[in-house]
């Protein structure tokens, strides 16, 4: 084919009414090939019907009105039209371009010659702009469907250049970040994102490390909204060569939230299984316990009696060494050099102490069968309309005399409505975070001085009320986060605790329809947050 | 008043004879079952001031073998001594009159003035 085609055959229409001109443009137009199509046409209407699918048309001057209105339909968008002409004349070429022509031919004697010449550089032409519009409009096309998907992507993206200020940010990102007109541009991530979130999830670190190329994985973001916790999914990611990377923050708190349910559910069936080995185990060992008990006691008393029986004895011997026939002379040398080769004070003072310290350990397994009870123990207490507030300030109130020196204590108290509850539980629980909390500054002020704050704070939720117990202790260490709620998990020196509180406290607040869990606090230190339903306890 | 006499049941036959040291200058004449059946059969045949049973026992527990001895001696009277005394029903402890449930591990000191206190006022 000799014109050069972009896609199809080359389609020429050419309009012209009279016989003898149509046949020699034809025959001209056939020079270029076979593969052309030549479509004949006698007027204006058929012509710009046919002009749509054409690459180019060839309109004879004579045709007057309605070569112009043809000229004028194609104008813009159309195929390149060629006016062909008997008139020679420079007006009459000036004329036709001036209503719209692409090029003029006049009827001569290489007609034949020129007028193939000048369509072919107007197809070449036309299909060349026509591949440049389909190219111009394929990228407009993306570019709205790339700001489709940002514009509508429901997790918040945020380009950053390589300074740290946000070049862009998404509708996402504003619903989620900014207050309403407030823009981001120009700003920091730092000024932008809540401190806790940034912290929670080291976006600082995930950005440079983006920044250098690196890549990490995801991590969870935290943070606190409305007394609610919102979790992110962070990541980063390079965008360019100029340093600018694309910061992802999805919000997967309802994620988060059922796979805490989950682990919440899991504990759960953990936690009732064990509670009816706990009660049973406890039992069983309060049978022997009950004889080594007694009996420990009862040895001690006997001890007494044989101390007392060898005191006389000696004293017996001594009498009787000095005093004595021969006979009872020798009978007490013996007694006093058997009491001397057995060492006897000290083996009676051994012997009290070998019960002394058995009793200790007595004690401490009857400690432990005790707190292995009250783990099992399901319904104790009684149903009633409590004041939470109040709870938590009785129980902070019994062990305030023991942390005063090294805590100080703030209270965030919101207005609660009464809870259906058994209080007694509650205030075990609450005993117990008071405690860990306390415990968790000891062991920080003991390694670095200073003093620690516990912030018990109480909120109104939906549906119910979250109470939380803040410390600025230790911190949970990650690889123990898992553990914390599991039955005998403690990290205190051994005699020192059952590893029973946590896991009883969980226990409770699921009898109460709620939820425990245990997040770090930021800045150090740990914050347990107990969820109670306002509907109180679920039937039993 | 004559010798009180004790029976103590317990299918544990080593609470059995640590009850019995504790109780050894207390005084009392002790007998001892180490099944519920055994408890009553004793019970039948000897006139008995106090009897101090363990609860969870096979085949009979300790509130049963008290229920049957309220009947058949009214005048007894009735403890228990049990490793899980909160899995005790009050009502039921209540309604068969037993005067106390003692602990296990269990105090001597207290044990013994817990069944001193019963003796003295059996009816109580």
């Amino acid at each position: 084919m000799a014109a050069a085609s972009e896609s199809g055959p080359v389609r020429i229409v050419v309009a012209q009414p009279h016989a003898p001109q149509r046949l020699a443009t034809v025959e001209a137009l056939r020079r270029l090939g076979g593969g052309v199509h030549i479509e004949v046409v006698h007027d204006a209407r058929a012509c710009i019907e046919l002009a749509g699918g054409a690459d180019l048309v060839v309109v004879d001057r004579g045709l007057g009105g309605d070569g112009r209105a043809i000229l004028s339909a194609l104008r813009g968008e159309g195929p390149p039209a060629v006016v062909v002409t008997q008139e020679a004349t420079a007006e009459a070429a000036l004329d036709t371009f001036r209503a719209g022509a692409a090029d003029c031919v006049t009827a001569s004697a290489d007609y034949d010659e020129v007028l193939p010449a000048v369509a072919l550089e107007q197809i070449r032409h036309f299909r060349a702009a026509t591949a440049r519009r389909a190219v111009r409009e394929r990228i407009e096309s993306l570019e709205r469907l790339h700001g489709a998907i940002i514009e509508r992507f429901p997790a918040a993206l945020a380009v950053v250049d390589a300074e740290g200020r946000v070049v862009a940010v998404n509708p996402a990102f504003a619903r989620d970040f900014l207050a309403a007109g407030e823009a981001a541009e120009g700003r920091r991530l730092g000024e932008l994102l809540p401190q806790d979130l940034l912290e929670t999830g080291d976006l600082a670190g995930l950005a440079a490390e983006a920044r250098a190329g690196g890549e990490r994985a995801p991590r969870i973001a935290r943070t606190q909204r409305n007394g609610e916790l919102r979790a992110f999914d962070a990541r980063a990611e390079r965008l360019d060569g100029q340093g600018r990377t694309l910061l992802v923050l999805a919000d997967v708190s309802e994620r988060e939230q059922l796979k805490l349910l989950q682990r919440q559910v899991l504990q759960s069936e953990k936690m009732a299984s064990i509670g009816q080995l706990a009660a049973g185990v406890a039992h069983e060992i309060n049978n022997p316990m009950g004889f080594i008990h007694a009996n420990l006691a009862q040895m001690e008393e006997y001890l007494a009696d044989v101390q007392r029986l060898d005191e006389r004895a000696r004293e017996l011997a001594e009498r009787a060494a000095r005093d004595g026939s021969p006979v009872v002379r020798a009978a007490g040398d013996r007694y006093a050099a058997l009491a001397r080769e057995l060492d006897a004070d000290r083996l009676l003072d051994e012997f009290e102490q070998a019960i002394r310290e058995s009793q200790e350990g007595s004690e401490r397994i009857r400690h432990i069968v005790q707190d292995l009870r009250a783990f099992s123990h399901r319904d104790d207490g009684q149903l009633v309309d409590a004041d939470l507030n109040q709870c938590l300030d009785s129980t902070a109130h019994i062990v305030w005399t023991m942390m005063k020196h090294s805590v100080v204590l703030r209270k965030e108290y919101a207005q609660l409505p009464p809870l259906r509850c058994r209080p007694m539980q509650l205030e075990q629980v609450f005993m117990n975070l008071i405690v860990n909390a306390y415990q968790a500054i000891e062991q920080r002020v003991r390694a670095e001085g200073g003093t620690g704050e516990i912030v018990l704070r109480t909120a109104l939720v939906e549906g119910g009320v979250a109470v939380q117990v803040s410390d600025d202790g230790v911190g949970i260490p990650a690889e123990h986060a898992a553990r914390i709620f599991d039955p005998f998990f403690t990290t205190k020196e051994v005699g020192e605790g059952t590893g029973l509180g946590l896991a009883t406290s969980f226990d409770i607040v699921r009898r109460h329809g709620g939820t425990l869990r245990a997040c770090d606090r930021p800045g150090g230190g740990t914050t347990f947050v107990v969820f109670l339903p306002l509907a109180g306890p679920p039937a039993q | 008043m004559s010798v009180a006499t004790l029976l103590l049941v317990d299918d544990e036959s080593r609470i059995l004879s640590s009850l019995r040291r504790a109780l050894r200058r207390e005084g009392y004449r002790i007998l001892v079952a180490s099944t519920p059946g055994e408890a009553l059969r004793v019970l039948e045949a000897e006139p008995i001031d106090a009897i101090l049973s363990d609860h969870k026992m096979p085949g009979m527990s300790g509130l049963e073998l008290l229920e049957v001895a309220a009947r058949a001696r009214p005048a007894t009277v009735r403890l228990l001594i049990s490793g899980w005394p909160d899995a005790i029903p009050e009502e039921r402890l209540a309604a068969i009159g037993v005067r106390a449930v003692i602990p296990k591990p269990w105090d001597d000191a207290e044990l013994k003035r817990v069944l001193a206190d019963a003796l003295r006022s059996p009816a109580g």
